[in-house]
């Protein structure tokens, strides 16, 4: 089932877990950032990132929501690692998932608290970038058997 | 290879599921959160927690939230029942608060302005009795996270007592008393606000070393135009 207009599932591969990793660094600080009660520092001293993170959308069951970034950036930097289904279907979803959300998060940025968070906007584009690789990937390779196996992968 | 490919076939179908699913969930989000919560509801206080967790370790008194001794006093005249104050609440003043407030340059004196219908008073009211255990911050940001539509008949006995108890204010019996005792102060600082020049809420001035006496912001659109007339007021 190789299909030669699209890359190589082992450079999707690579590019997803390169994309993943950006978003866990993004995420991490984030959280960080929330943890010693301050908020995230935007460039150009915009005070975007101060109030959405000070407003009642960033945090779900009193949990900072890049902390559920976290948890899906390495979810799907773990699903690069594999050449399977499981792991091809997987990263989709997951990636669908925080595609929706990111873009669930924006509507809220842009209509409800009114200011732009750059580090929220730099997480959505790479949520996205991720959500056409995996995509991508699951287009051409879903039912390949050993296009690359794991051990390539890793 | 026929297996491989009812695989494939099976693989994208799924897919396609989760595509229909995720499009679904983010639209009823969406739909949701433009709706907007009818608030107001006594039987279910949100946002307690986070706010008191906000709150914490800032020294409150009356309802006044910052530093006693603090250089800059930023005076906001606002009605609990206000929608637009609920947005400063919510989203411009919080930024002040963690930073210039917290750090004891600056205190924020809230003052009842009354104007929106009856429910107004009595709402400010029992904001002021629970500033006697200095609770009074949280009383108003809760309140303001929980707000329903203007004089609806939601702000009653039952809607501050559950803002009161989810603020944290532990003697109710006296809280309730203060009620009766504190029942005239909103009209004494809405007088204020009148006098001002005020009309609408939420309504701000500032004092500080660097303004001649009580200067009058009006109502600044942004956390950075608060900034910017602290800079000025020190």
């Amino acid at each position: 089932m190789k299909t030669t207009s699209f890359p190589s599932e082992w450079t999707l591969q690579r590019a997803i877990a390169f994309v993943a990793a950006l978003g866990i660094g993004v995420a991490t600080y984030i959280a960080i950032a929330d943890s010693g009660g301050g908020s995230p520092v935007c460039i150009a001293g915009s005070h975007g990132c101060a109030t959405v993170a000070k407003s009642s959308y960033s945090h779900l069951a009193g949990v900072n929501i890049a902390v559920f970034g976290i948890a899906g950036y390495a979810l799907l930097l773990a699903c690069a690692f594999f050449a399977s289904d499981a792991a091809r279907l997987g990263g989709f979803v997951l990636a669908l998932g925080g595609f929706g959300y990111s873009v669930f998060l924006t509507y809220l940025e842009i209509f409800k608290i009114e200011a732009i968070c750059q580090w929220c906007v730099a997480s959505a584009i790479l949520m996205t970038i991720l959500f056409l690789l995996n995509a991508t990937r699951l287009i051409a390779y879903a039912g390949a058997e050993g296009e690359t196996d794991a051990a390539h992968a890793s | 290879m026929p297996a491989e490919g009812a695989r494939r076939q099976r693989l994208l179908r799924l897919a396609a599921g989760a595509l229909f699913l995720a499009t679904a969930a983010v639209v009823v989000l969406v739909v949701v959160n433009s709706s907007g919560s009818a608030g107001g509801d006594a039987q279910h206080i949100t946002g307690a927690r986070e706010i008191n967790r906000e709150l914490k370790g800032i020294p409150q008194y009356g309802l006044i939230l910052g530093d006693e001794e603090a250089p800059v006093e930023l005076i906001e005249y606002g009605d609990l029942q206000c929608p637009v104050c609920k947005g400063y609440a919510e989203e411009i003043l919080p930024p002040i608060i963690q930073t210039a407030v917290r750090s004891g340059k600056v205190k924020i004196s809230f003052r009842n302005f009354t104007i929106i219908g009856p429910e107004s008073g009595p709402a400010g009211t029992a904001a002021l009795a629970a500033g006697y255990e200095s609770l009074g911050w949280n009383y108003l940001e809760i309140f303001y996270r929980n707000q329903g539509e203007e004089n609806s008949g939601y702000a009653d006995e039952d809607f501050l007592a559950a803002v009161a108890k989810a603020a944290g204010v532990k003697d109710m019996a006296k809280w309730k008393e203060s009620l009766k005792t504190l029942a005239f102060e909103p009209e004494v600082t809405t007088e204020q606000a009148k006098k001002l020049g005020f009309t609408g809420t939420p309504s701000f001035a500032i004092t500080g070393p660097g303004t001649d006496g009580v200067e009058k912001l009006g109502t600044p659109g942004s956390t950075g135009a608060f900034e910017e007339a602290i800079a000025n007021a020190e």
